[in-house]
């Protein structure tokens, strides 16, 4: 894992590996920045202040469907 | 056959029915005729239902007959290729569906169905809702009719395309980034992403379960508010289907909109937007405001990790096509296998820290949703996209200004706001509070009625 927020190409051809996937190594560069992007404002954020999911069980009355 | 038949709205056609001044086997002969000379050019259709068409328009013509006041009664509709319909094939606009026949109708097809409507065919897709076709693909993308040599959106494409070119009158599309808004914004026409859990997905491919959504297109906001109201309301066929009450969507739209409060967020919507969009924009603030509405800037900062709702999408998408991508890969557009392909290579970490980024932004939306009723926003930054770019394999993901409303679930309307100098359509979107799509709706008619821009047509 890199320390920046961009998925270097080394950590992509890793995931790759790891996945058990096939991408040509002229495509790599669009799936990285595809990823890249999508990536950065995850890894720019504080996981421990982020809001979470919770909840993840929620019970609530509810009509049976007949 | 007149072009005022062929643009007619809903409301229209039921008048002229009931006068007795038209027949729905009339519509329907001349737009399977419309279809036959314009669609070559389009490729709107993937599979034209000419029988089944005529069938359902003799069946709306003896109902007329008998007194039936049901609104969609003989509207000539057609389905994203994506809604499953029973005896007629899905090919979801991929070569790994090409024959596929299902033996059962999506719960949207079975209740326009119920409506009276009548079905024409099926209408393209992007590949699975997401990887436009390229050249050689087994289905040919559909094409813009303002411009045939830029894209209709996606990845409601054909739907988008058939409504501007006055092929059908309504049709269904799906929703998971923007593919209702998007064509809806490029063609020119009204698109109504409702709330999620409104409108049942069961029986629709699926692209990415939290963020799929499914709804109407038409040429008019009235038209949608028409179409909407039978595919609102609970389907045990969808988990996550609501029981939230449905109001009269149709009704709704009597209401003016003075005192509305209309919130415009200036960050994110704005950032790399064409200046042609913005004073459009700027221009249907400004109606609004002589409508009534007060019209005022808000903030919500979370919106700029929009993008982070890829990893969502991305990940969700692998999970569904796994098998078949592994088993059959050449049967995926290029493009589409790579993206998809991303999607493997999200790890579980990052995809919960998305989901966590989005709850943020639902928070968000849903505080500055307490001030105003509805949100305004350019549709899309720009104007419809050249194949030429689209085409270029290192296009990507542009930023759009869409997804957020699929990552808060709340309910989005595109509707035509100008045109651009090269003469291709400019949207508004205009998004409220969960299950407040009569409010949307009627805030959007209510600037449609003010305008005119609707009642432009292509040169087809």
């Amino acid at each position: 894992m890199s320390d920046g927020h961009e998925l270097t190409l080394p950590e992509l051809r890793e995931r790759i590996e790891v996945a058990g996937i096939t991408i040509a190594e002229n495509r790599l560069g669009m799936v990285r920045k595809l990823l890249s992007d999508a990536l950065v404002h995850v890894r720019a954020r504080d996981a421990r202040v982020l809001k979470t999911v919770e909840p993840a069980v929620r019970f609530a009355p509810e009509t049976r469907d007949e | 056959m007149s072009e005022a038949i062929a643009y007619a709205t809903i409301r229209e056609l039921g008048a002229r029915y009931r006068a007795r001044q038209l027949s729905p086997v009339e519509v329907t002969r001349a737009l399977l005729a419309r279809i036959e000379k314009l669609d070559p050019a389009l490729h709107a259709f993937v599979t034209l239902t000419a029988d089944r068409a005529l069938a359902d328009a003799r069946a709306a013509e003896d109902a007329l007959r008998r007194g039936d006041g049901r609104p969609l009664l003989g509207i000539p509709v057609a389905h994203k290729d994506i809604y499953l319909t029973r005896g007629i094939r899905t090919t979801g606009g991929s070569a790994l569906l090409a024959d596929w026949v299902p033996d059962e109708d999506a719960t949207c097809v079975r209740r326009w169905q119920a409506a009276g409507t009548i079905l024409l065919g099926k209408l393209i897709t992007h590949e699975f809702a997401l990887g436009i076709q390229f050249p050689g693909h087994r289905f040919p993308p559909a094409r813009n009719p303002w411009n045939r040599d830029h894209i209709p959106g996606g990845s409601s494409s054909g739907s988008g395309a058939a409504l501007a070119a006055g092929l059908v009158t309504g049709a269904t599309g799906s929703d998971t980034g923007g593919s209702i808004r998007g064509p809806a914004a490029f063609c020119g026409i009204a698109g109504l992403k409702p709330t999620y859990g409104r409108s049942s997905r069961a029986g629709v491919l699926t692209l990415s379960w939290t963020l799929d959504h499914t709804g109407p297109l038409a040429r008019t906001v009235e038209d949608c508010a028409y179409l909407m109201q039978p595919l609102a309301g609970h389907d045990p066929g969808d988990p996550a289907s609501s029981r939230a009450p449905v109001g009269d969507y149709v009704a709704a739209l009597s209401r003016d909109v003075r005192g509305l409060k209309v919130g415009v967020p200036r960050n994110y919507f704005f950032e790399g937007v064409d200046p042609e969009v913005e004073r459009a924009f700027e221009e249907a603030m400004a109606t609004l405001r002589r409508l009534g509405a007060e019209v005022r800037d808000v903030a919500i900062p979370s919106l700029a990790r929009t993008h982070s709702f890829l990893l969502i999408m991305l990940a969700e998408a692998y999970a569904y096509h796994e098998g078949d991508l592994r088993a059959h890969p050449e049967l995926y557009g290029d493009v589409l296998r790579e993206r998809l392909q991303a999607g493997a290579l999200v790890t579980g970490a990052e995809y919960v820290q998305a989901q966590r980024v989005r709850s943020e932004i639902c928070a968000e939306t849903a505080e500055v949703l307490r001030a105003v009723d509805v949100l305004a926003t350019p549709t899309t930054p720009k104007p419809a996209t050249p194949f030429a770019l689209a085409h270029d394999p290192e296009f990507g993901f542009p930023r759009s200004n869409m997804p957020p409303f699929n990552i808060t679930g709340l309910p989005a309307l595109a509707l035509p706001c100008g045109f651009s100098a090269s003469g291709l359509p400019l949207s508004l979107q205009l998004a409220g509070r969960p299950f407040e799509e009569a409010t949307v709706l009627r805030a959007g008619h209510a600037y449609e009625q003010a305008t005119t821009w609707h009642t432009r047509r292509p040169p087809v």
